[in-house]
């Protein structure tokens, strides 16, 4: 869960209309109105990008009355479906996508399966990107793409469709790189072995020939057509 | 608190808005002293330089001599040459020496080429406004003619195809005939990078979108990470525009030297044998630390802060030997949190550190008793959106030394290790400075004949 305590307000009289902000905004919470910038706060999640962003010096940052509380929780969520796409994006629920709201996989993959379109709709729906905006996009665009969602690239450069995972990696990629522990992380990655789950940290020597056959049945089922 | 010499000085740092005033530093108290690296380890080589401005010449000289053997052919007079900056040398020392090299390779390019349209490309981590303080504070408008524009994640992408997929990396970084790989071979996060192909870091950070920087992170473990770097500076897109590389090699100790050539990977080599015999015996050492107070005090974020050359990111991950890659994972940052054993950090007292990087201060207020010291600090937490957290946990007191004596009471231990971006030595106090000078030369002996000759068979260099 992401606590909002801020939100992004400006003087809109001094606005240039360089839409610097609305680019940079996460969770589309600022349009462009007769070449000004609205921002409708209840979407903003207070990462206050434009507040650093905007040349003019325009915006801050104030202190919300009531904290806003940004989740998706479990139980407004089918889990089936929600495994069922993070088992297909090859993600393990368990990991914090945002470090910074501490939000794991498996409410990305809820806020998708309940119906967010769009890395903007992710972000408003879960809080985040209210941080540092920048390691938890990945996981996101592929959760969303899994789901079948188009996530060709946003117009002003918001976001551009970047997936590539471990389990994207071709045979012939994997032969010019041997030594990039692809097949090893395949394995000590695998969100579908519960032990690997619970303890990522022992050290895992499968033998080379099971860990290749392993590893491409996964990137076999990551690679599978919408 | 025992008495000892007085501590040495860490360098002056940049001042910035995303950290608070500066203020006077920690190793000005009575109680602290400095542990020389050399001292705790004699096979380090002499640093040109810790950090002080006065031994800038010996970097410039370094540069010219390392770039003297350097192929320019690829650059004629008429081309354009972006070099690229990436924003953690300016925490290094203070910033000096990278900006030292920086401008000497400039110089050395229009005299070698006749070439005078030679930019500077700051990459810059996540403020818009972090390019324009240090091209200011290192003078680089002048050194350039003006020629000088920051980049960050959020800048407009290019696509470019790899042997992986599409990537995005930042078109700003890319839009001249040419561009020089101006590096630092900081190690950082060593459980991250796990000193595999550290050298092309750049190509999946500095130099790229946001995406690009998150599937690295999170979509790859922290060894099969090392394949995007790769294949990004392996592309048709890279290569055509590739001059060379020129990358300042510190040790623990402070600056080493200079390396160029256009041969990155057999760079990446040097760098890797070097860090794994210098860096790898301090982190061993760190790892010995059974429980610590940690100080804060420098103008960088915390997380990155040096002491001794190694950041405070590496204390939270001691337990674990991340150079050793038959361990999957020794990074909790995008994979689950690793088990931390016995908790060393009993406290971290901040007197004085940028806001804005998240990993991993959300976890930590809930695990770590944490100090912020004076008022104006606390109200950049406060507005920190990165670290909703530390607010409401941390205990704001008014005195570094209330802070530190709080955080020993509370944690239950004597030692204190600060975090001020120094190298060539470990500011600390007496029992700290105590357990380092008892515990290196066993930590020397266990690297040297056990976990050098593992290290260096897992990367193919023995």
């Amino acid at each position: 869960m992401a606590i909002i305590k801020d939100v992004a307000e400006l003087n809109p009289g001094q606005c240039t209309g360089c839409r610097l902000c609305d680019i940079v905004c996460p969770s589309g919470a600022i349009t462009m109105v007769t070449r000004r910038a609205v921002i409708d706060s209840p979407l903003c999640i207070g990462c206050g990008r434009c507040v650093d962003r905007c040349p003019e010096d325009i915006m801050w940052m104030s202190e919300r009355a009531k904290p806003l509380e940004k989740t998706v929780l479990p139980e407004e969520v089918d889990q089936r479906l929600v495994t069922a796409l993070l088992d297909k994006a090859g993600i393990n629920p368990r990991v914090y996508v945002c470090v910074c709201t501490l939000t794991r996989a498996s409410e990305i993959a809820g806020a998708v399966v309940k119906g967010a379109a769009n890395l903007d709709e992710v972000s408003e729906m879960t809080g985040m990107r209210s941080g540092c905006g920048i390691y938890c996009v990945a996981p996101a665009l592929r959760l969303l793409q899994a789901a079948g969602a188009d996530i060709s690239p946003a117009k002003y450069h918001r976001w551009y469709p970047c997936t590539v995972s471990l389990w994207d990696v071709s045979d012939a990629a994997r032969a010019s790189y041997p030594d990039a522990f692809i097949d090893e992380d395949r394995i000590a990655f695998d969100p579908t072995n519960e032990r690997v789950r619970m303890e990522p940290f022992a050290p895992v020597s499968p033998s080379k020939k099971n860990a290749h056959r392993r590893a491409t049945e996964l990137a076999s089922r990551a690679r599978e057509p919408q | 608190m025992t008495a000892h010499a007085l501590a040495l000085m860490p360098p002056a740092f940049m001042p910035s808005q995303y950290g608070p005033r500066l203020r006077t530093h920690v190793a000005t108290l009575p109680w602290l002293t400095s542990v020389s690296v050399r001292e705790l380890f004699p096979s380090f080589d002499e640093p040109l330089t810790e950090g002080d401005p006065r031994d800038l010449d010996r970097v410039k000289a370094a540069t010219r001599d390392a770039l003297s053997n350097v192929d320019m052919s690829k650059i004629r007079a008429d081309s354009s040459v972006n070099i690229l900056a990436s924003e953690h040398g300016f925490g290094l020392m203070g910033g000096w020496p990278y900006a030292e090299m920086v401008k000497t390779i400039r110089e050395v390019v229009v005299e070698r080429t006749g070439c005078r349209d030679v930019r500077l490309r700051l990459a810059i981590y996540r403020g818009f406004r972090e390019a324009d303080e240090v091209r200011e504070h290192f003078g680089f408008d002048k050194a350039f003619d003006g020629l000088v524009e920051g980049l960050g994640p959020f800048d407009r992408g290019v696509e470019v195809q790899t042997v992986i997929g599409s990537m995005y990396l930042v078109q700003r970084a890319f839009d001249a005939n040419r561009f020089i790989h101006a590096y630092y071979d900081d190690p950082r996060e060593m459980y991250f990078n796990r000193l595999l192909y550290k050298s092309f870091k750049s190509f999946c950070m500095s130099y790229a979108r946001f995406e690009t920087r998150s599937v690295y992170h999170s979509l790859f473990g922290n060894r099969s990470g090392s394949i995007i770097p790769r294949a990004l500076f392996d592309s048709c897109y890279v290569q055509k525009r590739y001059a060379f590389s020129s990358v300042l090699r510190t040790s623990p100790a402070g600056v080493i030297g200079i390396d160029a050539t256009d041969d990155l990977y057999a760079i990446d080599r040097r760098i890797t044998e070097g860090h794994l015999a210098s860096y790898g015996r301090m982190q061993r050492l760190f790892g010995t630390i059974e429980d610590c107070v940690a100080v804060w005090d420098g103008g960088r974020w915390g997380y990155y802060l040096h002491a001794g050359g190694l950041i405070f990111g590496v204390l939270l991950q001691n337990r674990h030997d991340c150079f050793d890659l038959d361990i999957p994972v020794t990074s909790g940052l995008m994979q689950i949190q690793p088990p931390m054993g016995k908790r060393t950090l009993r406290g971290i007292v901040i007197n004085q550190a940028w806001v804005g990087a998240g990993i991993p201060y959300q976890t930590m207020p809930l695990t770590t008793p944490m100090y912020l010291v004076g008022e104006e600090q606390a109200k950049l937490w406060r507005e920190d959106s990165a670290n909703p957290l530390v607010i409401d946990k941390a205990i704001v007191v008014d005195d570094v030394e209330v802070g530190v004596a709080m955080a020993l009471e509370r944690g239950k231990t004597d030692k204190v290790i600060v975090f001020d971006g120094s190298y060539g030595h470990v500011t600390c106090n007496g029992p700290m400075a105590e357990l380092l000078r008892a515990r290196a030369h066993s930590v020397d002996r266990f690297v040297e004949d056990e976990l050098l000759p593992k290290w260096l068979a897992q990367r193919g260099l023995r």
